[in-house]
């Protein structure tokens, strides 16, 4: 045994545990993460539960969602009793007021649960799910009820899915694209007074425009007006529910609906990847506790492209500059210092300095500067993307600073020379020679900060990220990307979603399911630059040797 | 060192070489050179003779490199290093106040010690100083990479894959496509800094052969470690000690009737 110890044996074990357990750690936080976020959209079993309730037997519907021991009494004298505890998740939340009922396993009827036959979930636009069994369908004048009512159901479903597409398509789009010209005419008018252009000529034409604009504003609201009206006519689904109540839903509400006891695996891998995308492509909806997170997802992406279109150049050219030209001495030092001192400054603190100098001195005097006539409502002077991606450039300065030194510095000497000797100035040979041989070292960077800024929530709280944009900051308006415009961000949706949502037991899934989106996007974006980099590393192996 | 088993048959042009009879390339007078405090080259004077080979052989740490490395002006990339003297190439002087070094280091190409092509094909490599010169004619860029190639006794081998990465080639091809890289730019002198020191005696003896036919364009200027090679290859020798050149004249001279005792000893194998 001493003889072990002698050897270092331990120390070996030791690292290799240490290893071992990080290993757990990452595979353990992304099974979690997986799994948790995955079986979200995984159509669950819908259970009735019997429950003695005096006299009478309650029935209770819903998915079993957790179930926990609880400690009981069981008179003096007597070890306590332990019963389970299950959460089930009831919906029916015009009903009940809450999604969520525990039950105690001892008012059960009994221990095993029952599969609910037939049973139905509907995902609503309003309230949540409903749990229950098909009653009848009324269109109209004619309800349906039995095996006609499928076939009915699923045509008024598909009726109302379009007719909310129209309308959605209308309104954020004609509408949307009505109400930013008449804002742009607005500050049009504006910005002439301003400048003291303002003619009688003018003020008559842009009253025409306007005009014309009100006229075609009026003429989409008429239309949707008509949608609207022609959604109350798609009639209305009634439904049993547990305790012997029925519950109206009009079809125009119905979102989804699934019968998940009656699938089999194909029909639920079908759901499964059905959820996957809409949860994907489509807006969040109830506060943001149902519904998809597209945009939350192109706002994360956009703000980090721009931060790397801003972040790389800075970080190169600072390199450079400290690795090239500057000449060692007690400055350069201390800026190196200064700068690996930045990576550690908490990142909150880079929010408050990029809202106190981006978004206020810098966007306010731009809005003094260019868009004066629009005050007192700023344009850059408030958080928006371009701050955002600054102040998250600004974050993520020194990593790329560092790693593209780093990178420089590794470059053979022999090399810098032979460009030198055929005759090469300095310039030449760092932008011909040098720097495409640092690119792998400087995509390493990039990848870093790609990481840090697509995971960052804190500074971006107050420098452009919003609970909910009206808008998505690319779009198909000229200029395209909205550097003014505030943006959704997935690591904020998680936060807000997690822990500010008034319903934060039904969204707790969301709240996995956005992570392992998040974890994936910045994996995506990881694996996108390694696979640049390797590419580079093998064209420039001779750094190796 | 194994290249004394390389027999090398070639003959000297000339074997009645005299200094005082040829062309003046580079003129150097009272060249000191300082590192810091430290004095690295004193009193360095020598007329180094046009479309000659000229060796500077000498133990190491003697300034044989540095003194190289100042007739490209290498060492103005090192902070430290200071300079006093005279130096001209064919009347030029080459540390003339706003002299452009670019320029001048197109007059004086550059072959170091260990080959170091950039990592790119072998056609950018040949012509990346023209490219620099700004010539994008292709034509001219193409007639250029045959006719350093072909200068190099590369040509052959790599005609069929000139596209390919230089860095997949042999040390001794490496080596050659520097070669072939610098006189690509038509240089007057061109500078080898102890070529072969880092490759085999094949690739040694390729480089010896190929120096023996470049001197009849270029002026050669070679720094080595072995004195067989300098025998072989040079027509005039300069041997150097801590910093002062001690002997310098023809090779033959050198290596068979040696003026000064340090040269004998050296040569002799009795330090260095």
């Amino acid at each position: 045994m001493r003889e072990w110890f002698k050897k270092g044996e331990h120390w070996i074990w030791m690292s290799s545990a240490m290893v071992a357990l990080s290993v757990v750690l990452v595979f353990g936080l992304f099974s979690m993460i997986t799994y948790k976020g995955l079986v979200h959209f995984w159509p669950h079993e819908v259970y009735e539960y019997q429950l003695q309730n005096g006299k009478e037997i309650e029935r209770v519907v819903g998915e079993l969602r957790d179930s926990k021991m609880k400690e009981v009494s069981a008179g003096e004298g007597q070890a306590p009793q332990e019963i389970p505890q299950l959460l089930i998740k009831v919906g029916n939340r015009d009903l009940y007021g809450i999604d969520f009922r525990w039950l105690s396993s001892d008012e059960l009827v009994s221990d095993e649960p029952k599969i609910a036959q037939d049973a139905v979930v509907i995902e609503r636009y309003e309230y949540g799910n409903v749990y229950g069994w098909y009653q009848s369908l009324k269109v109209a004048d004619e309800t349906f009820s039995g095996s006609d009512l499928q076939a009915a159901l699923a045509k008024q479903v598909a009726e109302g899915k379009r007719l909310h597409d129209e309308i959605k398509s209308i309104e954020k789009g004609d509408i949307g694209l009505i109400n930013y010209k008449i804002e742009q005419l607005r500050l049009e008018e504006k910005r002439l007074q301003a400048d003291g252009d303002w003619t009688d000529a003018k003020a008559q034409l842009m009253k025409d425009e306007r005009a014309a604009l009100d006229q075609q504003f009026r003429e989409y609201q008429a239309q949707t007006q008509e949608l609207y009206q022609l959604q109350k006519t798609l009639g209305e689904l009634t439904m049993t529910v547990s305790g012997g109540q029925t519950l109206n839903v009009p079809v125009k509400n119905i979102v989804e609906y699934w019968q998940p006891n009656e699938m089999n695996l194909a029909d639920k891998l079908g759901f499964f990847f059905h959820g996957i995308k809409r949860f994907l492509t489509e807006d969040p909806r109830e506060a943001n506790t149902e519904g998809g997170i597209f945009p939350a997802m192109i706002g994360t992406i956009t703000m980090v492209l721009i931060m790397t279109i801003l972040v790389t150049p800075m970080g190169v050219v600072a390199a450079v500059y400290m690795r090239e030209y500057a000449k060692d001495g007690p400055v350069l030092r201390m800026v190196r210092i200064s700068i690996n001192n930045l990576a550690g400054v908490p990142s909150i603190v880079f929010g408050i300095f990029g809202l106190g100098f981006f978004v206020y001195i810098l966007g306010g005097s731009i809005d003094e500067l260019f868009y004066g006539y629009a005050l007192p409502s700023p344009t850059f002077g408030t958080p928006g993307l371009l701050w955002a991606s600054l102040t998250m450039a600004l974050l993520t300065l020194p990593v790329v600073i560092v790693s593209t030194e780093e990178g420089l510095s590794r470059i053979p000497r022999a090399l810098r020379e032979g460009g030198l000797a055929l005759g090469a100035t300095k310039i030449e040979v760092i932008s011909k020679i040098v720097l495409p041989m640092a690119l792998p070292a400087i995509m390493t960077g990039l990848i870093l900060a790609v990481a840090r800024a697509a995971g960052e929530v804190a500074p971006l709280m107050l420098v452009g990220v919003v609970k909910l944009a009206p808008e998505l900051p690319v779009d198909t308006i000229a200029p395209f990307v909205h550097l003014d415009r505030k943006f959704m961000h997935l690591g904020f949706h998680i936060y807000d979603v997690g822990f500010q949502s008034p319903n934060v037991e039904a969204s707790q899934p969301l709240v996995y399911a956005t992570s392992l989106l998040l974890v994936l996007i910045i994996v995506g974006l990881n694996l996108g630059a390694i696979s640049i980099r390797n590419r580079l590393r093998e064209k420039y192996k001779a750094l190796d040797n | 060192m194994s290249e004394n088993n390389v027999s090398i048959t070639m003959d000297r042009d000339s074997r009645n070489l005299r200094l005082e009879d040829e062309k003046v390339a580079i003129e150097v007078n009272d060249w000191n050179l300082y590192y810091g405090n430290k004095q690295a080259l004193s009193n360095v004077s020598m007329k180094l003779p046009e479309n000659r080979v000229t060796a500077f052989i000498g133990p190491s740490g003697c300034g044989k490199s540095t003194l190289l490395r100042c007739f490209n002006r290498m060492n103005d990339l090192i902070d430290i290093v200071r300079v006093e003297g005279e130096m001209t190439l064919h009347g030029d002087d080459m540390y003339a106040k706003g002299m452009d070094v670019a320029a001048l280091r197109r007059r004086v190409g550059m072959v170091f010690q260990k080959p170091n092509p950039f990592p790119k094909s072998i056609y950018e490599n040949v012509c990346y100083g023209l490219r620099l010169q700004g010539i994008k004619d292709k034509r001219v860029l193409d007639e250029s990479v045959e006719w350093a190639l072909k200068g190099a006794g590369l040509w052959e081998e790599v005609k069929d894959r000139l596209n390919d990465n230089a860095l997949g080639m042999s040390g001794g091809q490496q080596q050659r496509l520097c070669i072939a890289r610098a006189i690509a730019i038509k240089p007057e002198v061109l500078l080898l800094d102890e070529p072969t020191s880092a490759l085999d005696p094949i690739s040694t003896l390729a480089i010896e052969e190929l120096i023996f036919e470049l001197k009849k364009d270029f002026t050669i200027l070679i720094v080595t470690h072995n004195m067989q090679q300098a025998a072989r290859v040079s027509d005039y020798t300069a041997f150097m000690y801590m910093g002062e050149l001690i002997e310098y004249t023809d090779t033959d001279t050198l290596f068979t009737n040696p003026q000064v005792k340090r040269t004998e000893d050296y040569i002799t194998g009795r330090y260095g």
